[in-house]
């Protein structure tokens, strides 16, 4: 059994527009995955395809008019969905973590660095302070903050975008969690900041024996840092499986579009298909959501394509996905 | 946080009776307030029909009669018919609210447009010209003025206007600060828009929103200030059916207990200011949603 | 090659700070040049001052010295009321359409703005020069009614080139067009950017942090660190050959989209340092893992590294200018070290 499985999981905003009539957008349509502890999953794809919903609705943060409306998320063999705050808090914060975008505007501007870093401890277990400040600081140092001590003394403000994320992650990993869910967490930082950042992830994944979940649009990062990834379209999980071969043998012409629109590739192979404004998720296609925009799309397309595994843990919902792309890039050419 | 794409709402199957439930919905303060208002405004229109007397007419053996069959609302000092002057009052109530109003927009807004985007000396100027109009007491600047100027309808509006013009040229010109940075004021400059375009073809549409509620919020301060005035005896004047004037003539009368002569217009007033106050604060909620949703 | 349209020379741009008596030295003398039908593209990390060059080019900023100087026109300081016939001829892409188009206007109105300011055509002449620039940027007529919040990013941003292209200009700054776009979207307008170049024969300034983009698109390149130009060169040679340290870490530090790629990567200490107090000598000296005495002192020069291909560092006089085979002769001295050790206890 798996760390983290999420399985068939629809969220949905239920609202009503100035008409007074009931609209509901579906942001996840049946999402399922797992994360194992070793692994780093990355999750993909363009915005409004559900990333960062697929995280919020695994850490119990969505806020009305959004909720989760079946499926299940299951964390260590206890289920989250449907739990009180309280019970997820005893969760959230120690065992299960999330650091997401925006860096500054995620640390409390009032508290210094140390004080936060005390206070996530205590809010979990009961620890003196100056075990607390200790720990704090020791953390600070693990995640490649240089004079530790002194900047525990630091307020937010005073860090730079790079030193913010590093203390986010500080704070994240505080209470020693078993995983890291991190939503674009090195978007806004400069490359060679990036390169830091993601290096650190990977030793601190590694060397605590966690699982972590990378949220990110850059197919870079998914590349040289995840272990397997998950692409999403409309809130569905299009394509799964390995890395690379994800990468080398992509089977949902999505996948295909996304690596052939790398400027890498399109500078082996010119351009290939344009992509298209995002699914309208208050009024979702019957059948294949890419269907408008692919261009293998067939009759067939009106109805829900299965979930194909083509490989070891390699699975594509597409209805042509046993047909081998062979070179993704080639394969939609011109 | 949402991740959720919005695009290409289709307003297909639009219906006025779905479009009042889902206002209605969204913000029952603006519904009631709007409701209110729009009575007051109905009454306004049709007093004349509605009434079944004229305002200023004077049934002189009928004096302080309790309210009844024939006078609803009792007939005051005068034997004039209460409920007919209170009815015709709404006349003077939005009379008074609507062009003060136009005319603090008319002065406000370019101000505040033109002192937000020019910035500097200006802004310096404008500024403290309003902060020397905000730190009189309004009530008695406005008491001042209208006393030295005559008491007519004009002048109650042209000094409520004046006098609230700085409330609008400070919102607007906040406003204009936060958006001359943003990026499609950037782009219009850059597409070799002349200043007079960016002021109003760009910059007012978008600073303007914000002052929407307040325009309600400050109609309902202009009703409030006129009767006040008239009620000191230096705004309109009895027997104009005022309420204000109404209130002052029937105040006598309260203590020799013919009560109905100053508690109808009174009522009146508090349900007009009201309902624009309801409107002001439900207009806020409907223009931003997440001001309600986050509890402020 | 063709004469330049547009000529950048020492163009120097300070801020006040935020603090009285600090100044933010954003651009610190940087040249070049704009030719007709071909991208320059500007690259560098936040405070590179990349975006405060483009936006003085389209002088929406007023440089503090230097000179642009655009065909006939010293454009450098003139006022804002000579500069708007000029305005026609020099247009800027914004990175964010979301923001950069009035959430009031149609997209129509917003495209027919341009032609409206610009030229005397009716309006019914204007509508159809709409329709005809709207067809040009691949973005469907019944669009055009709707209001920007009903438009996805990349039709916005379609929107935004249509803009920049009503006037038929000469020059158009692109400042990050593409980055606050889906990969997917991405491509279709790094592809119509260029068709559109090769129509007009307009030339583009192509702002962006994002590496491979650059390499795309341009045919020249200038790397900024701090409002430094610390590299230039032609887009291959570059790319190819990074001559500058900083070059060399920044084009390592780019994470390519296949897996199968094997990193080679020189991980920079530290960040860009704030640009209030700039360190004397080489702007890049103290995070630079080749730095020495002298990076501290004089600011070097760019000298030549190949043709048309210019650095910024006193290594390249000596050839020691790469990072790796720094590190290899480092690992070399110390295995040799080890050796020699080894050999005499043993013997």
């Amino acid at each position: 059994m798996s760390l983290l499985e999420v399985n068939n999981l629809h969220t949905h905003f239920v609202s009503h527009d100035l008409n007074n009539r009931l609209r509901v957008a579906k942001g996840l349509n049946g999402v399922s995955f797992e994360v194992d502890k070793g692994e780093i999953v990355g999750i993909v794809g363009e915005t409004g395809a559900g990333k960062s919903l697929t995280a919020m609705s695994i850490m119990g943060l969505l806020q009305l008019p959004a909720r989760i409306v079946e499926g299940s998320v299951r964390f260590d063999a206890n289920e989250l969905v449907g739990l009180g705050v309280e019970e997820l808090n005893k969760i959230r914060g120690t065992q299960l973590t999330m650091i997401v975008q925006s860096p500054l505007s995620s640390l409390d501007p009032l508290s210094r660095v140390g004080k936060q870093l005390v206070r996530a401890q205590q809010e979990h277990r009961s620890i003196s302070a100056d075990d607390a400040w200790r720990a704090g600081a020791d953390m600070l140092a693990t995640v490649g903050i240089p004079d530790a001590e002194r900047r525990m003394r630091a307020w937010p403000h005073e860090l730079s975008g790079g030193m913010a994320q590093r203390v986010l992650i500080a704070l994240a990993l505080i209470n020693g969690p078993r995983m890291l869910i991190a939503d674009e967490p090195t978007t806004g930082l400069d490359v060679t900041v990036q390169a830091q950042i993601l290096d650190l992830l990977r030793t601190l994944v590694a060397d605590r024996d966690m699982a972590a979940m990378i949220i990110t649009h850059d197919l870079g990062v998914v590349a040289h840092y995840c272990t397997r990834m998950c692409v999403m379209f409309a809130g569905s999980i299009v394509e799964s499986g390995p890395v690379r071969q994800v990468f080398n043998d992509a089977r949902h012409p999505y996948t295909q579009a996304l690596i052939s629109s790398t400027p890498k590739r399109i500078a082996q192979k010119g351009y290939g298909q344009i992509g298209g404004p995002p699914p309208n998720l208050y009024d979702l296609p019957l059948g294949c959501h890419y269907r408008d925009r692919c261009s293998r799309a067939a009759d067939i397309c009106h109805s829900t394509p299965p979930v194909t595994g083509v490989g070891d843990k390699h699975e594509a919902m597409c209805h042509f996905a046993d047909e081998s792309g062979a070179n993704p890039a080639a394969a939609h050419h011109g | 946080m949402t991740d959720v794409s919005l695009t290409g709402t289709a307003l297909s199957g639009f219906s006025w009776r779905g479009r009042i439930f889902g206002i209605a919905r969204r913000s029952p303060t603006f519904a009631i307030g709007f409701a209110i208002v729009a009575a007051f405004a109905l009454i306004a229109i049709f007093a004349d029909i509605i009434a079944p007397f004229g305002p200023i007419e004077t049934f002189s053996r009928e004096v302080l009669i309790p309210p009844g069959a024939k006078f609803i609302f009792g007939a005051d000092g005068n034997g004039m018919d209460v409920f007919s002057r209170v009815l015709h009052g709404a006349r003077y109530a939005f009379g008074i609210a609507v062009p003060s109003a136009a005319l603090m927009l008319v002065i406000g807004v370019p101000l505040g447009l033109i002192a937000g985007y020019k910035g500097g000396v200006l802004d310096e100027i404008v500024l403290r010209i309003m902060d020397v109009l905000r730190s009189f007491p309004s009530i008695v600047l406005a008491l001042a003025v209208v006393a030295a100027t005559g008491q007519s309808l004009v002048n109650v509006v042209l000094v409520i206007g004046f006098l609230d013009a700085p409330i609008f040229a400070r919102l607007v010109r906040s406003e204009v600060l936060a958006l001359r940075s943003s990026g499609f004021i950037e782009s219009a400059v850059a597409a070799g828009n002349p200043t007079w375009r960016i002021l109003f073809v760009h910059l007012m549409p978008n600073a303007i929103r914000g002052s929407t509620a307040m325009i309600a919020v400050r109609m309902a301060w202009a009703v409030r200030i006129s009767a006040t005035l008239a009620f000191i005896g230096v705004g309109i004047q009895a027997p104009t059916p005022e309420w204000g004037a109404m209130i002052r003539q029937g105040a006598e009368f309260i203590i020799s207990g013919e009560w109905w002569v100053a508690l109808f217009p009174g009522a009146a007033l508090v349900g007009v200011v009201l309902g624009f106050n309801l409107l002001g604060d439900g207009l806020q909620d409907l223009l931003d949603p997440r001001r309600k949703a986050t509890g402020k | 090659m063709a004469e330049p349209i547009l000529q950048v020379r020492n163009l120097v741009k300070h801020f006040p700070g935020n603090r009285p008596g600090e100044t933010i030295h954003a651009v610190n003398g940087v040249s070049f040049d704009l030719i007709p039908g071909q991208t320059l593209g500007l690259v560098g990390e936040s405070g590179s001052g990349k975006s405060t060059i483009g936006r003085c080019v389209v002088r929406l900023l007023r440089p503090t010295s230097g000179k642009i100087q655009f065909g006939a026109h010293d454009i450098t300081t003139i006022g804002e009321g000579q500069m708007r016939p000029l305005r026609k001829e020099i247009q800027i892409v914004f990175q964010d359409p979301y923001s950069a188009l009035n959430p009031r206007m149609r997209a129509g109105n917003l495209i027919g703005e341009l032609v409206k300011l610009h030229s005397d055509l009716g309006p019914q002449a204007r509508r159809e020069r709409v329709a005809a620039l709207a067809a040009r940027v691949h973005l469907n007529a019944d669009l055009l009614t709707r209001f920007p919040n009903e438009l996805s990013g990349g039709q916005l941003q379609r929107v935004c080139i249509a803009r920049a292209l009503a006037t038929n200009p000469k020059v158009i700054v692109l400042d990050e067009p593409t980055s606050s776009l889906d990969l997917s979207v991405r491509a279709g307008i790094l592809e119509l950017l260029g068709e559109l170049q090769r129509e007009t024969g307009v030339a583009m300034l192509f702002i962006s942090h994002d590496l491979e983009t650059v390499q795309l698109v341009s045919h020249r390149i200038l790397v900024l660190y701090l409002g430094f130009v610390i590299e230039d060169g032609p887009a291959n040679a570059v790319f190819a050959k990074p001559s500058h340290p900083y070059s060399q870490a920044l084009l390592s530090a780019d994470l390519p989209p296949d897996p199968d790629v094997v990193l080679d990567r020189q991980i920079l200490q530290g960040e860009v340092p704030g640009p209030v107090n700039l360190p004397p000598g080489c702007a890049f000296a103290p995070r630079c893992p080749l730095a020495r005495d002298e990076c501290t002192g004089a600011r070097p020069p760019l000298v030549g590294v190949g043709e048309n291909h210019h650095a910024a560092c006193v290594r390249i006089a000596d050839g020691t200018n790469d990072i790796r085979a720094a590190q290899i002769a480092a690992a070399g001295d110390i295995h040799k070290k080890f050796q020699d050790q080894f050999v005499r206890r043993t013997t």
